[in-house]
């Protein structure tokens, strides 16, 4: 577990500490009302949460075969997801976790499979069949060296050896194919040619679980005897993983920033995003430009005034995070002018910014966004003045859901944040809307800039394709299924 | 100048000391003149008994008039001091540079506003300071509001006037009363565009009055002007408008409005009263919340009012069928000035396809033009942003941190349907016709 550090909200490093020590049940129970009570609340906190909880079912969970996980990992996730719809990375990280562990087990098999024989093919064919990018999970390549050094056939995969063995969990993978139709054909484009030498054999795309244990019966016994255990690690290891990619995914979007700024820009962002300002902060170091902050009244403007006049970082995104103490200075430290604005000043100001940085809160996988309300007018105002608009996002906010309606992800906040109850007549006679989030449609943005690389909105679904299964897109909505 | 002639003996006489210039910071052209000749006795006092004076002023808000007062002493006191000044000099450096505060997009507009109303000249009228003080304070805060205060202000003056002898109201007033008094308003806040307006039709007035009529007659006339300018241009140009506007609002309608027009209000209080059903999505912003006014306002009146802040206007406007706006002044390019976040009002009831309809009287009307909300605009003193126990209470402190806190905003002319007058419903493009043919009558 990484180091925590004195949390400026205590409530998740509170509740990662108390993990370990708490049975596995009421730790789930305890999250469920940290998000229903919003006690843990933004993206990040809340990814970091879910993983950390994931991480504790899997170790603590006693299973004999990886139907049994799948299940209990789409249990746990089903109950987060209920308790805080909105939320959506909590649904992602379940996602990732689930589809992590699928291309554990289909390596595990596939291992298994193949153990009379030397079909190292068939193993390597399956272990790249869904290779992401390698931020994705570079753990999969790790285990293709093991499997190779093991099995001591080399590098010469393409060479037709004797399939004969491989081929039989093939060909009954090929059935089971079909319920998964929706798999990208890259996927299947390195299979068709891994597998070319015996036409027959299928892209062992995605298996589904069920055929597994069939497929395995025979070796079942020796499987969990042996193979459990290791599953068990890997998956473990897996999620670990996807642990440091949440804490570094703020870095390596920094990382890039010195490509999209240069001197003497003009950047307007708004709210208090950790991303935003590490992202402004790395490119700092090298150039001198002029921050302009629409203060996101009144959900987020405190965090946003505290984050513009403290050396600490504050914001309630930022402190309650785990890694990264490092992470010390405003953006005036770094001797970047910083003009705080109001939301209302946008128009005014556009025409003389030069580039619009969008913090977010998810995003969908059409290419649209979630972010804290007034983004939809910023995004706007900067179209109509042909202003670039970059959103800066972890992969893990990218979320596979494309609600048919967007005003279902719009979460409303508190009234008494804009008309306080000491206004008791005002109170009585009115009806006051806050909304907390803004839908901004995909055609109001320019890039997207990920720890993955920049793509362009309309690339995304691809990213959604390389992160998440198809048959667990809709896990938690079994009549979906 | 009279004034002048009569404040400098007087300041020699006091002799005051250094300390006491320090306490006025903000100076009028005839304090600056009263404290360079009290310096001046300081130093010549100081310079017999051979110690070199170090003013250590604050450096601060009177850099601007320190500088005019040095090379003024330049000129008139020649070399004889300039020895003695050495030192001053040197210091000058020495203090840490202040931090300009101010935005650098917006620097030509940002002026240190007055906020008390200590050191007031004392020719000008007790209704102008508690003017000023209402201005600084957003009592009067609307362009009509401010208008109708300035021009009641005007017939106080006019009716408190007494021509000094061998002059006459024609030559003498505009000069010495009324400059004066602009002059003292605008150092609390910039003149609004109506309100230039007024005045430079007053001043027409002025410059009418016959020399052969005797000065009551003048005052009378003038006086009686005024009140005639303020029925025809305000009162029943709003009667007009809420009139027009009240035939556009149909039941079930849902109107947007952005912060507080008096007509707006009026309008929809007046549509309410002939028993139009219709609900009003009062939208509203920071930092002077106008927009809770006129919500309440309406709310008490018996209308069904939804309202939000700026940043939920993507999520009510598409339940509006019109947008309402007012407005601070109308450009001669169609262009419309109005509160802060006016503009992104109507570029999303424009992307809404939704009718944007600004309520206008042709005071508002001017021949100057925008094309961006910076080059004209007014800047209000940024601590109007801090929130009271927030974290931004300490934002001086922090270096290269900048708040603004402009009040206006220019809306593109394409996002405007219509803009009802008093003389009719017109198009933007219509914007120079209509000021030409009511606020320059000469020219035709």
């Amino acid at each position: 577990m990484p180091s925590l550090q004195a949390g400026y909200a205590p409530n998740l490093s509170f509740y990662l500490k108390s993990l370990k020590a708490q049975p596995v049940e009421s730790s789930i129970e305890n999250l469920i009302s940290l998000l229903k009570r919003r006690q843990i609340t933004n993206s990040r906190p809340c990814a970091v949460a879910t993983a950390h909880l994931l991480l504790q079912v899997v170790a603590k969970f006693r299973w004999t075969n990886i139907d049994k996980l799948i299940k209990r990992i789409q249990d746990v996730g089903r109950r987060l997801i209920e308790a805080q719809p909105r939320e959506m990375v909590v649904g992602n990280i379940v996602r990732r976790v689930l589809g992590m562990v699928r291309d554990e087990a289909k390596e595990d098999r596939n291992e298994d499979a193949s153990d009379s024989a030397s079909n190292s093919q068939s193993d390597r064919g399956a272990s790249h069949s869904g290779g992401p990018p390698p931020t994705f999970s570079p753990l999969r390549f790790s285990t293709t060296d093991d499997s190779d050094s093991t099995e001591a056939t080399g590098d010469d995969v393409f060479e037709g050896q004797s399939h004969g063995a491989s081929r039989p969990p093939l060909i009954t993978s090929h059935t089971s194919y079909a319920p998964a139709g929706g798999l990208p054909p890259q996927k299947s484009m390195f299979q068709l040619l891994s597998a070319n030498p015996s036409p027959a054999s299928t892209p062992p795309g995605a298996q589904s679980p069920q055929n597994t244990s069939n497929l395995n019966a025979t070796s079942l016994a020796h499987r969990i005897t042996t193979s459990t255990k290791d599953l068990k690690a890997e998956v473990i290891e897996g999620i670990e993983e996807i642990v440091d990619e949440l804490d570094q995914a703020d870095d390596r979007i920094a990382a890039q920033s010195l490509e999209y700024i240069h001197s003497n820009e003009v950047i307007l962002t708004h709210s208090s995003s950790k991303s935003v300002q590490k992202f402004l902060l790395e490119a700092a170091k090298k150039r001198k430009f002029t921050v302009i902050i629409a203060e996101s009244y009144p959900n987020d403007h405190e965090a946003t005034h505290k984050s513009v006049t403290r050396s600490i970082s504050t914001d309630a995104e930022g402190a309650d995070e785990l890694s990264t103490p490092k992470f010390s200075k405003s953006l005036s430290d770094a001797g970047i002018t910083v003009i705080l604005m109001t939301d209302a000043t946008i128009f005014a100001i556009m025409s003389r910014v030069n580039k619009v940085i969008l913090a977010t809160h998810a995003v969908i996988a059409n290419g649209g966004l979630i972010a804290a309300a007034g983004a939809r007018i910023i995004a706007k105002a900067a179209r109509v003045h042909r202003t670039p608009v970059i959103v800066v996002s972890g992969v893990y906010k990218l979320s596979p859901q494309y609600p048919f309606e967007f005003e279902s992800l719009i979460e409303y906040g508190d009234p008494g944040n804009i008309v306080r109850y000491q206004d008791g007549a005002l109170v009585e006679n009115l009806e006051v809307d806050n909304p907390v989030y803004d839908y901004v449609p995909p055609d109001l943005v320019d890039l997207y800039i990920t720890n993955i690389g920049a793509h362009a909105p309309s690339y995304l679904y691809r990213i959604v394709a390389d992160h998440y299964k198809t048959e667990d897109i809709n896990f938690d909505k079994p009549e979906l299924q | 100048m009279p004034s002048t002639d009569q404040a400098a003996p007087a300041a020699k006489a006091e002799t005051p000391t250094p300390s006491q210039q320090l306490e006025a910071p903000k100076l009028s052209g005839a304090e600056l003149k009263k404290q360079k000749q009290a310096e001046k006795a300081a130093r010549r006092a100081q310079a017999v008994q051979g110690k070199p004076v170090t003013p250590s002023g604050p450096p601060t808000p009177v850099q601007k008039g320190e500088q005019k007062q040095q090379k003024r002493r330049g000129s008139t006191s020649g070399s004889r001091e300039l020895p003695v000044r050495q030192p001053e000099s040197n210091a000058a450096p020495k203090a840490p540079p202040v931090e300009d505060k101010t935005v650098e997009f917006f620097r030509h507009l940002s002026k240190p506003h007055k906020k008390t109303i200590t050191g007031t000249p004392k020719d000008i009228h007790p209704a102008a300071q508690i003017l000023g003080m209402q201005f600084c304070n957003y009592a009067i805060c609307g362009s009509t509001a401010r208008l109708l205060a300035t021009l009641e202000l005007f017939k106080e003056l006019v009716q408190s006037y007494t021509v000094p002898p061998r002059t006459t109201l024609k030559l003498h007033f505009t000069t010495h009363v009324l400059n004066p008094h602009i002059g003292y308003l605008i150092s609390f806040r910039p003149l609004s565009i109506s309100m230039g307006n007024a005045i430079s039709w007053f001043k027409r007035e002025i410059s009418k009055v016959s020399i052969d009529i005797s000065d009551s007659e003048a005052k009378k006339m003038l006086c009686d002007a005024i009140d005639m300018y303020i029925r025809e241009r305000v009162t029943f140009a709003d009667q007009a408008i809420a009139a027009t506007t009240t035939e556009k609002i149909r039941d079930g309608d849902v109107i947007l409005t952005y912060a507080k027009s008096s007509i707006v209000q009026r309008s929809l209080l007046q549509a309410h009263e002939e028993g139009k059903k219709f609900r009003v999505i009062a939208v509203d912003s920071r930092p002077l919340h106008e927009g809770k006014n006129l919500a309440e306002t309406l709310a008490n009146a018996g209308i069904e009012v939804k309202y939000c802040l700026i940043n939920g206007l993507s999520h009510n406007i598409q339940d509006a069928t019109k947008v309402l706006l007012g407005a601070h002044a109308m450009m001669s390019n169609g262009r419309l000035l109005s509160r802060i976040g006016t503009a992104l009002v109507a570029m999303e009831a424009n992307d809404a396809e939704k009718p944007v309809i600004v309520l206008c009287e042709t005071v508002k009307f001017t021949d100057r033009v925008a094309l961006d909300s910076i080059v004209l605009n007014e800047i209000a003193p940024a601590d109007e942003l801090v929130i009271p126990g927030g974290a931004l209470e300490g934002w001086r402190d922090v270096k290269k941190l900048q708040l603004c806190n402009p009040m206006y905003d220019v809306t593109p002319a394409e996002y405007i349907q219509m803009i009802v007058t008093e003389s009719g419903c017109v198009p933007p493009t219509s914007v120079p016709v209509l000021h030409r043919l009511v606020n320059e009558p000469e020219i035709q």
